[in-house]
């Protein structure tokens, strides 16, 4: 009926905003967190710390420099978001 | 529905994206496909620029 | 709700919003902060963490990795205001003297 479409209609509308508020929120927390002292906290319980640079869109790896790794400083790497369990920014 | 039939040869990826995003973010998918696109820019920009390696050269989880 | 974090949707997600929460993500390791955002793609969380040396935290758990979300406490209006004025401003516009 023309009730029940409107209704799924708003239903969508109300989720396509929330959809955008959140996605536009995690960009902008990701593009702050450029140039910024990172601790990547991954699987296996390694712990390392490296400069964050840009991610992805789609989230699947993180470009970084001066990766602290326990054999020594990569300077430039690519971390996969698979390997990844949490990372944080300290300000 | 029309999502599951394939998609016609003369689509272009860049309308058939456009169309997938207005379906998610409806009035606001230009803008959120505008800061996609600054966001991958960078990503890609940096990755031509510094050639990051994988690290670990094996996943950690498969 | 472990495996289902990820397919709870924009509208569900949006009610843990300014909370903080309790997650358990990797083997054993939990994670709390007040939740500012879910990234709808990867189901990723990010919390925010007011230190008590007056710094704040950022973390982001990764949506794959998520076991489990529990609310912890409600945000009051002291801290929505440090939620929306902290977080999102750069540090170098901050507008204390």
């Amino acid at each position: 009926s023309i009730a029940t479409s409107a209704a799924s209609g708003a239903e969508l509308q109300r989720e396509q905003h929330a959809r955008s508020v959140l996605r536009e929120t995690f960009l902008r927390c990701l593009l702050s967190m450029n140039n910024k002292k990172v601790r990547f906290h991954m699987h296996g319980k390694v712990k390392v710390e490296a400069t964050f640079g840009a991610s992805d869109i789609d989230v699947l790896n993180f470009q970084v420099s001066d990766l602290h790794t326990p054999i020594g400083v990569q300077k430039e790497a690519l971390i996969r978001s698979q390997d990844v369990i949490s990372f944080t920014v300290d300000e | 529905s029309w999502r599951s039939s394939a998609a016609p040869p003369s689509e272009r990826p860049g309308e058939r994206r456009g169309a997938e995003m207005k379906k998610l973010y409806g009035q606001d998918a230009a803008k959120i496909l505008a800061m996609e696109a600054a966001m991958q820019l960078t990503f890609d920009r940096n990755c031509d620029l510094k050639q990051p390696k994988y690290w670990p050269v094996i996943p950690l989880k498969l | 709700m472990q495996g289902s974090w990820s397919l709870l949707g924009p509208l569900s997600w949006t009610g843990y919003i300014n909370k903080q929460v309790n997650v358990t993500a990797g083997t054993d390791e939990s994670h709390q902060g007040w939740l500012v955002t879910v990234d709808p793609v990867s189901a990723s969380l990010v919390l925010v963490d007011f230190r008590e040396d007056g710094g704040t935290s950022m973390e982001v758990v990764m949506g794959h990795a998520v076991e489990n979300v529990t609310v912890l406490h409600e945000a009051d209006e002291v801290t929505l205001d440090r939620l929306r004025t902290s977080v999102l401003s750069p540090a170098t516009c901050s507008l204390d003297p």
